[in-house]
């Protein structure tokens, strides 16, 4: 049972289109579990197709109807799907890490190869690069019983669990729940003990460590490119 | 159960995916062109010629993308909607300086619009069109103006707040209020999960 949600202003902005890349690719993974944002949405999808409806309507010159009918028949071009997210990108991925992850994220995560990095003894991150300086997107992997270092946030964080559960201070979180973690918030995850936990996870600024930040700093951050 | 008179715009869309009927594209294009001018000129920062090229792409991609139209999924219009937001999502970001990087997505990618739909969203989707139209013109001009700010604009939450210089939670609570009037669902998680998270 999913307890944690985008909340309605982040599903209205997702909607909107007024989401980055990396926050909206949070969004459509959590939809991937969750019935309930999923009808949200398509509520507030029918909203903007009303407003279309109800838009007054500006005229368009006499020749682009022809215009468009000639460029119908033209060959597909490929800016319709960017050519990574139309292959078979699913090869890039190693078979167990495929398994863990929503089909919908293979495509983000099959266009290159996955860099693993060790944070710590328990806590691995891999960068995954969808082109946007704003924010980062990451897979985050804790073993079980595996702690993450303690850390707080520059900016917001926002986590979607893919595979497993961990806890914190302020509960425990499973498969599909979405986590937003202002800045300021301190927190330490710990993975359960059975299984290890897999995360995607969306920064808009790096994380520094309490404490020993000036140790381990330079390896919490990593860039999207 | 049609209130509109008029063509039902759902049927000639699967016509179009269904048999590349070019007229019952042709009886689209002429009704919705001129609405996704009107759309795209409203947001600001679209010129009007480019306008006309975005909603070109737009139907062109209606024409190619018809096949995947599901009418038990979304009306005509909502799916002409988010195909729209796409093609803009995707001009801005081709426009920005921000991002320069060539092997970029696109826009389409991010969302998933390739969802089967479950016996109850045919459902959903009727009652929330039902719904939105009937209730749409109660909304108070100032709900109804932040709505149009982020749908035309593209904005957020936040941008709008900016905008109208009004504190975001005045932007979100307008938001909120307006889902309900329109009895539309919202979020199982409450607005300002953060405070739960603070400290």
């Amino acid at each position: 049972m999913i307890k944690n949600h985008p909340p309605t202003q982040f599903l209205a902005d997702y909607s909107a289109g007024a989401l980055s890349l990396a926050p909206a690719i949070s969004v459509t993974t959590h939809l991937q579990f969750c019935d309930q944002c999923r009808e949200a949405v398509s509520g507030l999808n029918a909203l903007g197709g009303e407003l279309l409806n109800d838009c007054e309507g500006i005229e368009i010159s006499s020749s682009l109807l022809a215009e468009t009918l000639d460029r119908l028949d033209a060959p597909m071009e490929s800016a319709a799907t960017s050519p990574s997210a139309q292959g078979d990108t699913t090869a890039l991925i190693d078979s167990d890490l495929a398994n863990e992850l929503p089909d919908y994220l293979h495509k983000f995560v099959g266009r290159s190869t996955l860099n693993w990095r060790s944070l710590s003894s328990s806590v691995s991150v891999a960068p995954i690069t969808v082109g946007e300086s704003d924010y980062e997107l990451a897979l985050h992997r804790i073993e079980a019983g595996g702690k993450t270092p303690v850390h707080d946030h520059q900016g917001t964080e926002v986590t979607v669990v893919l595979k497993g559960t961990f806890s914190d201070e302020q509960g425990m979180y499973h498969e599909g729940d979405f986590l937003i973690r202002e800045a300021g918030d301190v927190h330490q995850p710990i993975a359960a003990q059975n299984e290890s936990c897999v995360c995607l996870s969306v920064l808009s600024a790096p994380i520094k460590l309490t404490g020993i930040k000036q140790v381990l700093n330079p390896f919490m951050r990593f860039n999207p490119s | 159960m049609k209130k509109d008179s008029g063509p039902d715009w759902n049927t000639l869309l699967v016509r179009v995916g269904s048999h590349q009927d070019k007229a019952a594209f042709g009886a689209l294009f002429s009704h919705f062109a001129p609405l996704l001018k009107g759309f795209l000129l409203k947001g600001g920062g679209v010129e009007p010629e480019q306008a006309e090229e975005l909603v070109q792409e737009t139907m062109i991609k209606v024409w190619r993308k018809a096949p995947s139209y599901a009418p038990a999924q979304a009306a005509a219009s909502t799916w002409m909607y988010t195909i729209a937001r796409n093609t803009r999502i995707d001009w801005l970001r081709k426009h920005s300086k921000k991002n320069q990087q060539t092997d970029e997505l696109v826009a389409e990618d991010l969302f998933d619009e390739n969802e089967e739909s479950s016996p109850f969203t045919a459902l959903i989707q009727t009652r929330n069109a039902g719904n939105i139209k009937a209730h749409l013109a109660e909304l108070p001009q100032e709900q109804l103006q932040v709505l149009t700010l982020m749908y035309f604009q593209g904005k957020s939450g936040q941008e709008v707040a900016d905008e109208l210089s009004i504190p975001l939670g005045t932007v979100k609570s307008r938001v909120r209020l307006a889902l309900q009037k329109l009895k539309l669902k919202l979020s199982p998680t409450g607005e300002d999960q953060q405070v739960v998270y603070a400290q």
